[in-house]
């Protein structure tokens, strides 16, 4: 019977049946993996992926009851954790995913970038990475802009700012986003289109382009552990991403009742609250900028942004120069502890 | 082979999680559910009284008051401290709070809750609730006892009726307490009893010993007396609270806050007389009484209401014609100059009929109305047996023994001739009511025994002729009547008088007897050895 | 105890059955549970809301054609007595949210951030507002005007 259904699909859809279900069970499932990878400490790759898939299906959810209007978006955001049945369950899912998701990448890429994982020939992938970060954290800053109330508000009004300093794309890029001078009802479509639309597609474009190329290299092997035997995908990656997916879900859904994400008030362009801050992930950065001037600040971190992005080669460079400086070790270092600091310094004030 | 095992408890471990899973997506579910049900109201002051709440609750002012105000209906209305607490400059209680410039209202009236509550606050003015008048008026207060007595006295419980220099009358927060104004504080018989209480009018004590009491302090501590009797379907409780029958809804008529529409009879009085308070609103004493009847009946039987009824209607007649002899001698004392009556600058502080505490006749007739002629008749109405009985008639018929003893210590022939009697049938020197058998049952051997039953072939007809002419005086309505005839015609029955239960009373008999040689044997014939000392010394030892 | 099969794979044991059930019907129970739950949250159970009543003012005590300004819970309401009803308006302005005040003399209700204009009756005589002020349900009941207002009760949640 099975057979009748196939032969009528594949009249209509001439593809080559046997060999693509060779080359998916050679790349997908089969795809050797390094003997180091058993560590659970390798498996944090799939975890941001894990975290966007569940984002992309919670966020759509949220979609059934969000209204991108400035009339009604703060409303629609209660409605949906007030009356909604088990809508503070995904709005809580939501929330926390998106900051277990940036948690993640930035432990996934430390890993990568203390393990030189990004060395030749995987430079470009590497690149590829930096600037999902950077639409990861995009996506994270357009997202609770969504939410239109006091923080939402003021914080954006605040991030935006910023884009003025940038030199010659500065004044186009806040028009741009801000679909005018100020911060106006244009703002916040503008924002959920770029949280729902632009953003995750092209997002959704790099993770795939990201994932094939780790799959053409193969998976990179630990300097000084080359030549190790290699252990196929499934059955034990597989489930150990399985385990991940399970464990990451109870997490957020206990979140989700435990510390609920809050509602906050009312979006109200006359009143200015005292204290503005932007989320977590954007505190280091908030907290520099208030310590040196907006201008030097932007330069400052499209330097750091184009450092991080040109990495491998930078190393590289420094490598061949001075061999036995392991300059990644200490450029990490700091730039984990000056984040750090910086993200716990912004917390602790009032 | 290991690999193999690892993958077992890969599979293994995926199962575990996947049941965490599964138990928190269940408590997820359950939380959504606990969501639902009601939380409290979330209160939020503004204007004037913000001012109020801030200051007192910053400095710790009356702050209790406000967390009381909080969990009333008011607050969640948005009814606020300034709401009633407002005064105009010039008004008898108002003050400038000293921390603001507000003019703050001391004392909240009737005329203020009336801006809201107009028709309750109607009601209880019609009300004899507040009807102060006999405090003011008697001497019992203004003379017996001194001002400072009545302080926190008589003042206290009055209070209720207490008549505002803004001539509002009455203060509502005597039964719903301030601030909460919690109608299940109303409603529990604690509070009438705060004021329904003690020798003169033991209307707590009495409810406490009524099966209805009994059963509400047994089972009706957990109850949420905090309904609107309006909206209920009949009688939520399984037995009454004192509001139940005196002031609530029962599905056919209304609440009301006029304790006088439901009462018949004016039994606290000097005489007992059929209520005409307010009857252009009110209706007439049979209304009144229907009224009382129709809560009644949501739980009794008829016959049992009708039966018991009757009965305490007799009783409030019955206690007339005792009254009677007690004033005909304290009228005749004084006529004849035996006692005296107080007075000051031409005018009388007590009265032979009413009052008087230096002489032995007024303090009889006083304490034979007020204190345990009440007890005999609300007992009677209320069903707190002990209070009918040894508190209440008991009492009554000493009084009168004192009183003929006193009038035979005082030169009257009648009086002495009394005291000399040995007739069993003095101890009713009055006409007598009488009903056959109770409302409890048939008894089939209690009606045998009493004197008047055996000794007066003719006390029915004579009874009857009494309870007719009340009857055709208004007194009794058409039902009662008919009732009491069936009853008359049937007094065999009803008495017991043609059944015979006299084994069954023998068999106690008999145990009686064992009793009275036991007492006998052991108490009366028992024979000390030595003599007394004072007989020793009588006998000159 | 296990004998390899033929291909040199262990033969399937009863550790291994129980493994894979243990897996099979916690993957199964947690996926439909999981499945429960958006389906509850995507098909929403209409819950009339819940209202509470406010006394808003007496009658008698707002001349007709005037209004009274109320703060509730921190917001600016008014109440006004327009011929023969009363109404009562949210004081936020519905162009971008500032404060509308009531101008008696001129009749209407003036938004100071861009002249923005109401009548009495809430509707827009002039400037950017696209919509008319917001209205909460009135009842008159004796003498006392109460207006209905969305409950917001304390919730486990937020």
């Amino acid at each position: 019977m099975s057979g009748k259904i196939k032969s009528w699909v594949l009249e209509r859809v001439p593809f080559d049946l046997e060999a693509t279900t060779h080359m998916m069970s050679e790349v997908l499932l089969k795809e050797p993996i390094p003997g180091h990878m058993k560590n659970w400490f390798y498996a944090l790759g799939a975890t941001p992926l894990l975290l966007f898939g569940i984002q992309v299906i919670t966020g759509m959810l949220l979609t059934f009851y969000y209204v991108p209007s400035p009339d009604t978006a703060y409303q629609s955001v209660r409605y949906i954790m007030h009356d909604v049945r088990l809508g503070f369950w995904i709005r809580g899912i939501h929330h926390w995913s998106a900051t277990l998701m940036i948690i993640f990448l930035f432990i996934h890429m430390g890993r990568v970038f203390f393990t030189r994982a990004y060395r030749k020939p995987r430079e470009i992938n590497w690149m590829i990475g930096v600037l999902m970060l950077v639409l990861t954290l995009g996506l994270g800053l357009t997202g609770y802009a969504l939410v239109y109330n006091q923080l939402s508000y003021w914080a954006t009004t605040v991030g935006t700012n910023m884009l003025k300093e940038i030199p010659l794309i500065g004044m186009p890029l806040l028009h741009l986003l801000r679909g005018g001078e100020t911060v106006n009802p244009n703002t916040l479509t503008r924002f959920f289109n770029l949280h729902i639309g632009f953003l995750p597609t092209i997002l959704f474009g790099l993770i795939v382009l990201h994932i094939l190329i780790v799959r053409l290299h193969g998976v990179s092997e630990l300097e000084g552990r080359e030549g190790e035997p290699s252990y196929s995908f499934y059955p034990e990656h597989f489930y150990h991403t399985i385990l991940l997916g399970l464990m990451l879900l109870i997490f957020v859904s206990a979140l989700s009742i435990i510390n609920p994400p809050a509602v906050g008030s009312p979006a109200n362009p006359n009143v200015t609250p005292h204290h503005i801050k932007p989320e977590w992930y954007f505190f280091a950065i908030y907290s520099i900028l208030k310590i040196i001037p907006l201008q030097t600040g932007v330069y400052l971190f499209t330097l750091l942004l184009l450092t991080a992005f040109f990495w491998p080669f930078l190393d590289d460079a420094v490598r061949r120069k001075w061999p036995r400086v392991r300059m990644h070790f200490w450029v990490g270092s700091a730039a984990i502890l000056g984040f750090l600091f910086f993200t716990v310094w912004e917390t602790i004030q009032p | 082979m290991s690999e193999h095992n690892d993958l077992t408890v890969q599979k293994r471990l995926v199962g575990i999680f996947s049941f965490l899973l599964l138990v928190i997506l269940i408590i997820v579910a359950g939380y959504e559910t606990k969501k639902t049900r009601e939380g409290k109201a979330v209160i939020k002051v503004s204007g004037v009284s913000k001012q109020c709440v801030d200051c007192h609750t910053g400095k710790g002012v009356a702050v209790k008051a406000i967390d009381q105000w909080r969990s009333s209906m008011h607050a969640e209305q948005n009814i606020a401290c300034y709401d009633c607490h407002q005064a105009q400059e010039g008004d008898f209680d108002a003050f400038t709070c000293p921390e603001s410039d507000i003019v703050v209202a001391r004392h909240p009236t009737p005329n203020d809750c009336a801006e809201c509550h107009q028709e309750q606050v109607d009601e209880f003015t019609n009300s004899k609730h507040a009807h102060q008048f006999w405090l003011l008026k008697n001497a019992d207060r203004a003379v017996f006892e001194f001002p400072l007595a009545t302080r926190n006295g008589c003042e206290q419980c009055h209070q209720i009726g207490n008549i505002w220099p803004d001539k509002s009358v009455g203060e509502c927060d005597a039964c719903h307490a301030k601030h909460s104004f919690d109608l299940a504080v109303a409603r529990q018989p604690e509070t009438c009893g705060e004021c329904h209480i003690g020798p003169d009018h033991p209307h707590i004590e009495i409810y406490n010993e009524s099966k209805h009491g009994n059963i509400f302090n047994a089972k009706g501590h957990g109850w949420d007396l905090s309904y609107w009797s309006e909206d209920q379907d009949g009688i939520p409780l399984e037995v009454p609270v004192c509001t139940t029958c005196h002031m609530d809804a029962n599905g056919v008529q209304k609440s009301t806050h006029n304790v006088s529409a439901r009462l018949a009879w004016e039994s606290q009085a000097p005489w007992s007389f059929r209520t005409v308070w307010d009857q252009e609103h009110l209706g007439d004493w049979q209304t009144k009484r229907d009224r009382m009847e129709s809560i009644c009946k949501s739980c009794h039987a008829p016959d049992f209401t009708d039966t018991y009824f009757l009965t305490a209607d007799l009783v409030n007649l019955q206690y007339n014609e005792i009254r009677r002899l007690f004033v005909r001698w304290t009228t005749r004392m004084t006529d004849d100059g035996v006692i005296s009556r107080e007075e000051a600058n031409g005018k009388f502080y007590s009265d032979p009929v009413l009052n008087g505490w230096d002489e032995e006749p007024e303090r009889l007739l006083y304490y034979a109305w007020h204190h345990e002629g009440r007890r005999f008749r609300h007992g009677a109405e209320m069903m707190g047996a002990d209070f009918t009985q040894w508190h209440g008639i008991w009492e009554v018929q000493e009084d009168m023994t004192e009183m003929m003893q006193f009038a035979a210590d005082h030169g009257y022939a009648e009086a002495r001739a009394w005291v000399a009697s040995n007739n069993p049938v003095k101890w009713v020197p009055y006409a007598l009511y009488d009903i056959p058998g109770n409302a409890w049952g048939i008894p089939a051997v209690t009606n045998k025994t009493p004197f008047l039953y055996n000794n007066y072939p003719d006390y029915w007809e004579k009874v009857r002729a009494n309870v007719r002419t009340a009857y055709q005086a208004g007194l009794l309505s058409d039902s009662e009547w008919n009732l009491w005839e069936h009853r008359y015609e049937n007094r065999d029955h009803y008495l017991g008088l043609k059944y015979d239960a006299d084994s069954t009373f023998d068999f106690y008999k008999r145990r009686n007897d064992i009793d009275t040689d036991a007492f006998t044997k052991q108490a009366v014939n028992l024979q000390l050895p030595s003599a007394s000392f004072w007989e020793e010394a009588q006998n000159g030892k | 105890m296990s004998e390899s099969k033929s291909d040199g794979t262990p033969r399937p044991d009863r550790r291994d059955f129980l493994g894979k059930l243990l897996m099979g019907g916690g993957l199964i129970a947690s996926g439909l549970v999981g499945l429960r739950n958006v389906l509850a949250y995507i098909f929403p159970r209409v819950r009339p809301p819940k209202e509470r009543k406010l006394l808003v003012g007496r009658v008698g005590e707002v001349e007709p054609g005037t209004a009274k300004e109320l703060e509730i819970g921190g917001e600016i309401l008014y109440l006004i007595h327009l011929e023969d009803q009363y109404k009562v308006f949210s004081g936020v302005c519905t162009h971008l949210g500032c404060e509308v005040y009531w101008e008696g003399y001129r009749d209407r209700f003036f938004c100071p951030c861009h002249k923005g204009q109401f009548a009495a009756d809430g509707s827009v005589i002039a400037g950017p507002p696209p919509k008319p002020l917001n209205q909460y349900r009135v009842e008159v009941e004796d003498s006392l005007i109460f207006m209905w207002l969305e409950e917001r009760r304390e919730r486990g949640v937020v």
